[in-house]
C-alpha cells in the first residue's frame, strides 16, 4: 500500500544542517503492522511525520496505493490526511477545552460527517474503548492511560486506512501501555495498517515487522514470525 | 464545526475570565471614548450639510494687509451679480449682536443675535420659517421671525402661525412692529440666530466705505473657484478705485478678495481661527490612539496564549483542518469579544454623553435614527476585529503541526520583539499623554496665578442700549448723570462706560506719532475706566474731569503703544488719529485684556473719538459684600438711572466673561486628563493580564530557581527586570515627542511657562511605579507557590 523511495529530509537551522532522513526506502503492505525502532534522534518521528503529511521531505517519492503524495498542495494534503490517516502521539495531544466525546468527534466534523452519524460512531467507539462513563469529562480529569485511549479512539473513529503512532506508550506505565497495545492489535486485526514508532521491544513484539533506523538510514529489518504467519 | 469552535472559544474565555473581562472591559472603555469622538467629529463636520446646495455655497471675504474679514460693502454684491455668469445667486446677510428687547404686554424677550438677510440670502442659506419662505413685498417690508423658544416666551398660548404685533425696546419707546412667525433655530449651522429678519434688498443706501455686510454666493456647479476668486479680486479693486477718490492706488493693490466654501466656515474659516479644527484633529488622534492601545491588549494576550493555542492548532491540522478554517475561527473569537465590547461601549457612551455635551457645548445623542453611528459601528467592529485579531488569525493558524505537537514547543522566542514592541508602544503613548497633561496643568496654573494687570472680580458689566458717545452720535446722551445716580447707590464704588469690555476684541485704527504710522487697538472710554478695572498707572495720570481738555483731545496709551511709536517720554507728546491730534496724558502698565494667548496689543484710550463704535458697555465696581443689595437697587431704579435703556436691567459679572477666554484651555485640560487616565488605565490593564501569563509561563523556572536557593526578592527582581526596561525605553522614546508637542502647544500662548521638566520625571516615576506594582502583584502568586507543587504539576 505504501511505497517510499529515497526519502531525504534535511533540517536547516542557523548553526547546523541535520540530515534527519538519508535515503529511506520502505514498503508497507495493506494490513501490515510495522514497528520502527532506533536510537533517539535517528529520524523516527521525522519519518512518521512525512508519512502523515505533516512534514515535507527534500526529495524522494511517497506513493500511497497508486497516488504520489509529495506533489500535493497543502489543501490536497489536508484532504488526503483527514480521509485516510489517524494519529496517536506520545503526549496524547487532546484539546483541553473539549470533552472526551467532543475530542473524538472532532475528526468526524472535519470530514463533514452528519451529526446523527457522528453521535453513533463516537458512542460506538467509546463503548469499544471502555471509557463510556468518561465521555463528558475533560482530558485533565483522566489518567494518562485513559487519555491515550481517547487519543486512540480519536484516531480510529474515521476508520482510516493507515494509523501512525509515535511512541504511543512512551508516557504510560506497563499496565496502561499494554492496554493501548492490545487496542492497536485489535485494530490491526480488523484490517487497518499501522506504523508505530517505539523504544520498547515488548511493544514491537506485537507487530509483523520491525524496522531499525540509524542516522536516517534503514539499517535492518526483522520479520516477526509469530505475527506474520497470522497475517498470511 | 462552528458549534465546537464556539465551545472551545467560550471555554477558553471562561477559563481566563479575569483576563477576558479586563480585555473586553478595556476595549469597551476605549470604544466608548472613540464613539464619542466619532459622534463629535460627525457633528462638527456636517454643519449646514442639510443645505441642498452645500457644495456650491461660498462666502466672500476680503484680505487686508493686516487681517482678513467677511465684512464687505453691500454694493459689491450687486457688482458680483452683474459681472459673473457663473454666480447663480448673491445674498447679503448681517448679524446684529445688539441685544434687543421685544415686548408683548408684560412679557419681555431679550434677543441675542438677529440675522438680517435679503431674500436671496435666505434662499441660499436655506432659511425656512414655519410655513415656508415668503418673499417680502417692496423695498421696506421686513419679515421678522423669532425662534420657537422666543415665541413661546412672548406668546405662550399661541398655536397658529399668524403674525403678531410686538413692541420693541422699552415700553415707553413707542416703537412697534410685526413678528411674521416662528422659525426653528438650527444650532447645527454656521448661521445661528434667535431670530431672522428678511428684506427684499438690504444695504441699498450703503457705499464702499461701509463694510457692514457679508456676501454669500451660490455658484453654478463646476465653477472654477480659483479663477473666479481672481476675477472677484479684480472687480473689487476696480470698484474701490471708482468709489474712493482719495485712496492711493498701491493701497488698493494690497487688498484682495477670497471665496470661502460653506464647508470650511465652521471648522477653519479663512478669516477666523482654526482652533475648532485643531481640537477636532487632536480629539480624533486621541480617540484612535486609545482604541489602538486597547486593541494591542488583545494582540498581546493572543501572543501570550500562543503556546497554548498552538497545540490546538496542531491537533486540528492533524485532523485535517485547513488554514483558512483556523484563521476564521480566531477571527470569530475576537469578533465575539469585540461585539460584546461595542455593546458595553454604547452603554458607557450613553452614560458619559451628558458630561461630554456639557464640556463641548454640543447636543449629541446616540439614539437618533439619522445617526451615522448605525453604519459606522459595524465598520468599527470590523476594523477592530482585524486590528486585534490579525496576529492570532495569521500567525497561530500558520503553525506547523509537526513542530507544535512535539510537546516542548514555545512561541516566546519568535514573538519576543513584537510583543515587547507593542508594550513599549502602549507605554510611549501613555507617557506622551501624561506629560501633556502635566504641561497643560502647569500652564493653566500659571494663568490662574499670574497677575493679569487688572481686576475683574468686583466689576459688573451692564448691558445697555443707550449711546454715550463723544462727540454725540444719533441720540447719544451724556454719561455723567447716569454715573452720578449710580454712585448714590451704597456699595457702588465707581462706574464707567466704554466701547469694548476687556476680554472682547477692540477696534483697530490708524494712528501716527513720533513720525511713525501704525494700526493699533483703540478703546473709547469715560472717566473712571482705569479706576473701575484697577489698571495700574506707569506715568502721567488717568483721565479726570478736573481737566477740561480730557473730553476733547487727551489720550492714555499703554506701554506697548509707547514702545511701538518709539516714544521715550510719551507724556505730552501728540498722537494723531480719527482727524484729532491727541495729547498723551498718561501711560498705563500693560494688562492682559485678551487673555494669555494674544500678546498685549498697542492700545490707545480716548474719551473723544468721532470714529468710535457705540459706547454702550457700562461697567461698575461694587464692594464685594454689598454686591447683592447694590444689584437689587440698580435693578429697581434702572428706569430712573438710565431712562433710554428702559426698565430692563441686564448684567453679567466681568470675571465670568473674562473667564471664557480660559474655557478652551480648561476644555483641553479635561480632555487630556481623560485621555491620559484612559490610556494609562488600559495599558496597565493589558500589562496586568500580560504579566499574569508571563509569570504563569515561568512557574517552572521560578520553582527550579527557588530550589536552587533564590530568595523571593531575587525572583521579584528577575520578573520585574524586563518590564522595567521596557517602560524605561518607552519613556526615552516619548520624551522627545512629548517635548516637541508640548512646546508647540505652549507656543500658542504669548505668555507661557518655561518648558517644565517636572512632567518628564513625573511621567517616568508614575509609569515605572505602576508597572512594578502591577507586575509584582502578578508575580506574588508564582513566588509564593511551593516549588515542589509547581514541578509536580508539570
Ligand atoms: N524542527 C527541527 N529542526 C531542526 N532539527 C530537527 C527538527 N526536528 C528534528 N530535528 C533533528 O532531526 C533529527 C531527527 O529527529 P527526530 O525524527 O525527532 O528523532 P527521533 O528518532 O528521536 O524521533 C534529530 O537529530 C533532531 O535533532
Ligand atoms: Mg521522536
Amino acid at each position: 500500500m505504501i511505497k517510499i523511495e529515497n526519502l531525504e529530509k534535511v533540517y536547516k537551522t542557523e548553526e547546523i544542517e541535520t540530515t534527519a532522513l538519508n535515503g529511506i526506502n520502505l514498503h508497507v503492505k495493506e494490513g501490515e503492522f510495522v514497528s520502527i525502532m532506533g536510537p533517539s534522534g535517528c529520524g523516527k518521528s521525522t519519518l512518521l511525520n512525512v508519512m502523515g503529511l505533516l512534514d515535507k521531505p527534500e526529495s524522494g517519492s511517497y506513493k500511497f496505493i497508486e497516488t504520489e503524495l509529495l506533489t500535493l498542495n497543502d489543501r490536497e494534503r489536508s484532504n488526503f490526511r483527514k480521509r485516510n490517516m489517524g494519529f496517536v502521539f506520545q503526549n496524547f495531544n487532546l484539546i483541553d477545552e473539549l470533552t472526551v466525546f467532543e475530542n473524538i468527534e472532532l475528526p468526524l466534523i472535519y470530514n463533514k460527517v452528519p451529526a446523527g452519524e457522528r453521535k453513533k460512531l463516537v458512542n460506538e467507539i467509546i463503548g469499544r474503548m471502555n471509557i463510556v462513563n468518561r465521555s463528558g469529562h475533560f482530558p485533565q480529569q483522566l489518567s494518562g492511560g485513559q487519555q491515550q485511549r481517547v487519543a486512540v479512539a480519536r484516531a480510529l473513529v474515521t476508520k482510516p486506512k493507515l494509523v501512525l503512532a509515535d511512541e504511543p506508550t512512551g508516557n504510560l506505565d506497563s499496565t496502561h501501555g499494554n492496554e493501548v497495545m492490545e487496542l492497536l492489535c485489535e485494530l490491526n486485526e480488523t484490517g487497518t495498517t499501522i506504523v508505530m514508532v517505539t523504544h520498547s521491544s515488548h511493544d514491537a513484539s506485537f507487530s509483523n515487522r520491525i524496522i531499525n533506523l540509524k542516522d536516517g538510514h534503514v539499517i535492518s529489518e526483522k520479520i516477526n514470525k509469530g505475527r506474520t504467519e497470522e497475517l498470511i | 464545526m462552528f458549534k465546537l469552535n464556539l465551545k472551545i472559544a467560550l471555554r477558553n474565555l471562561w477559563k481566563n475570565r479575569g483576563i477576558t473581562s479586563i480585555n473586553v472591559g478595556g476595549l469597551a472603555i476605549a470604544l466608548a471614548a472613540f464613539i464619542l469622538v466619532m459622534m463629535y467629529a460627525t457633528y462638527e463636520t456636517t454643519f449646514d450639510k442639510e443645505n441642498p446646495n452645500y457644495d456650491n455655497i461660498y462666502v466672500v471675504g476680503i484680505t487686508y494687509p493686516e487681517f482678513k474679514t467677511y465684512y464687505t460693502a453691500a454694493p459689491f454684491a450687486k457688482a458680483i451679480k452683474q459681472n459673473f455668469l457663473e454666480v447663480e445667486s448673491v445674498g447679503l446677510i448681517k448679524e446684529s449682536s445688539f441685544e434687543l428687547t421685544i415686548k408683548n404686554g408684560k412679557k419681555t424677550l431679550f434677543t441675542g443675535k438677529i440675522l438680517a438677510a435679503d431674500y436671496n440670502a435666505a434662499k441660499i442659506l436655506n432659511i425656512q420659517p414655519k410655513g415656508g419662505l415668503v418673499q417680502p413685498s417692496g423695498d421696506v417690508e421686513r419679515l421678522t421671525y423669532l425662534s420657537d423658544k422666543s415665541m413661546k416666551t412672548l406668546f405662550p398660548s399661541k398655536k397658529d402661525n399668524k403674525p403678531e404685533m410686538v413692541g420693541f425696546g422699552a415700553s415707553n419707546s413707542g416703537i412697534t412692529g410685526t413678528i411674521a412667525g416662528s422659525i426653528k433655530n438650527n444650532l447645527h449651522s454656521n448661521f445661528v440666530f434667535d431670530g431672522v429678519s428678511i428684506g427684499n434688498e438690504l444695504g441699498n443706501g450703503d457705499n464702499y466705505d461701509m463694510n457692514n455686510y457679508t456676501i454669500c454666493l451660490q455658484l453654478k456647479s463646476g465653477t472654477d473657484v480659483i479663477n473666479l476668486e481672481q476675477k472677484i479680486t479684480d472687480l473689487y479693486q476696480a470698484e474701490l478705485l471708482k468709489s474712493k477718490k482719495g485712496k492711493r492706488n498701491d493701497e488698493i493693490k494690497g487688498i484682495s478678495a477670497f471665496l470661502d466654501p460653506l464647508s470650511n466656515l465652521h471648522l477653519r474659516p479663512k478669516a477666523g481661527n482654526d482652533t475648532p479644527y485643531k481640537i477636532l484633529i487632536a480629539l480624533s488622534v486621541l480617540g484612535i490612539l486609545i482604541l489602538v492601545i486597547a486593541c494591542i491588549n488583545f494582540t498581546n494576550l493572543s501572543i501570550a496564549q500562543a503556546t497554548k493555542r498552538a497545540k490546538e492548532v496542531g491537533i486540528k491540522k492533524v485532523m485535517g483542518a485547513f488554514r483558512l478554517q483556523l484563521t476564521t475561527q480566531f477571527l470569530v473569537e475576537i469578533f465575539m469579544q469585540c461585539f460584546v465590547a461595542i455593546i458595553l461601549a454604547l452603554i458607557l457612551a450613553e452614560l458619559i454623553l451628558p458630561s461630554f455635551n456639557n464640556l463641548f457645548q454640543v447636543q449629541l445623542t446616540i439614539w437618533d435614527l439619522e445617526n451615522k453611528l448605525f453604519w459606522q459601528l459595524p465598520l468599527i467592529l470590523l476594523v477592530i476585529t482585524i486590528i486585534a485579531g490579525i496576529y492570532p488569525a495569521l500567525v497561530l493558524s500558520g503553525f506547523k503541526p509537526a513542530l507544535v505537537l512535539k510537546g516542548n514547543f514555545s512561541t516566546s522566542k519568535q514573538s519576543y520583539w513584537l510583543r515587547n514592541g507593542l508594550l513599549v508602544f502602549q507605554f510611549s503613548i501613555a507617557v506622551v499623554f501624561i506629560i501633556s497633561l502635566f504641561t497643560i496643568n502647569s500652564q493653566l496654573k500659571y494663568m490662574q496665578s499670574q497677575d493679569v494687570g487688572f481686576k475683574t472680580n468686583q466689576v459688573v458689566y451692564i448691558k445697555n442700549l443707550t449711546l454715550f458717545n463723544k462727540p454725540a452720535k444719533m441720540g447719544s446722551v451724556n454719561f455723567e448723570p447716569v454715573r452720578e445716580k449710580m454712585l448714590k447707590i451704597p456699595g457702588i464704588q465707581s462706574a464707567t462706560v466704554a466701547t469694548y469690555i476687556p476680554g472682547g476684541t477692540n477696534g483697530i485704527n490708524s494712528y501716527s506719532a513720533n513720525g511713525v504710522k501704525a494700526n493699533i487697538d483703540f478703546v473709547n472710554v469715560e472717566f473712571d475706566y482705569f479706576e473701575t478695572l484697577n489698571i495700574k498707572l506707569k506715568e502721567g495720570r488717568f483721565f479726570s474731569n478736573t481737566f477740561k481738555t480730557d473730553t476733547v483731545n487727551s489720550a492714555v496709551v499703554n506701554e506697548t503703544a509707547a514702545a511701538k511709536y518709539g516714544m521715550k517720554n510719551p507724556i505730552g507728546q501728540t498722537i494723531t488719529g480719527s482727524g484729532i491730534e491727541y495729547k498723551i496724558v498718561g501711560v498705563i502698565k500693560d494688562f492682559k485684556s485678551q487673555g494669555f494667548e494674544i500678546a498685549v496689543q498697542p492700545t490707545i484710550y480716548t474719551i473723544n473719538d468721532p470714529h468710535g463704535d457705540y459706547k454702550t458697555q457700562i461697567m461698575v465696581k461694587i464692594e464685594e459684600n454689598r454686591m447683592a443689595e447694590a444689584l437689587a437697587a440698580l435693578k429697581s431704579q434702572w428706569l430712573q438711572i438710565n431712562p433710554k435703556d428702559g426698565e430692563d436691567f441686564r448684567y453679567e459679572f466681568l470675571d465670568e466673561l473674562y473667564g471664557k477666554l480660559f474655557k478652551k484651555q480648561e476644555q483641553l485640560q479635561s480632555v487630556f486628563f481623560a485621555a491620559a487616565i484612559l490610556t494609562i488605565f488600559i495599558a496597565i490593564l493589558g500589562l496586568f493580564a500580560f504579566a499574569k501569563y508571563i509569570t504563569n509561563g515561568r512557574i517552572k523556572e521560578i520553582a527550579v530557581r527557588k530550589i536552587l536557593g533564590a530568595n523571593d526578592l531575587q525572583i521579584f527582581k528577575l520578573i520585574n527586570k524586563t518590564f522595567f526596561v521596557m517602560v524605561l525605553v518607552a519613556n526615552l522614546i516619548s520624551w522627545p515627542l512629548a517635548y516637541i508637542l508640548t512646546k508647540k502647544w505652549l507656543e500658542t500662548f504669548a505668555y507661557r511657562v518655561d518648558m517644565p521638566i517636572l512632567p518628564f520625571t513625573l511621567s517616568a516615576l508614575i509609569t515605572i511605579l505602576l508597572t512594578i506594582v502591577t507586575v509584582t502583584i502578578q508575580a506574588r502568586k508564582a513566588v509564593k507557590a511551593n516549588p515542589v507543587d509547581a514541578l509536580k504539576y508539570e
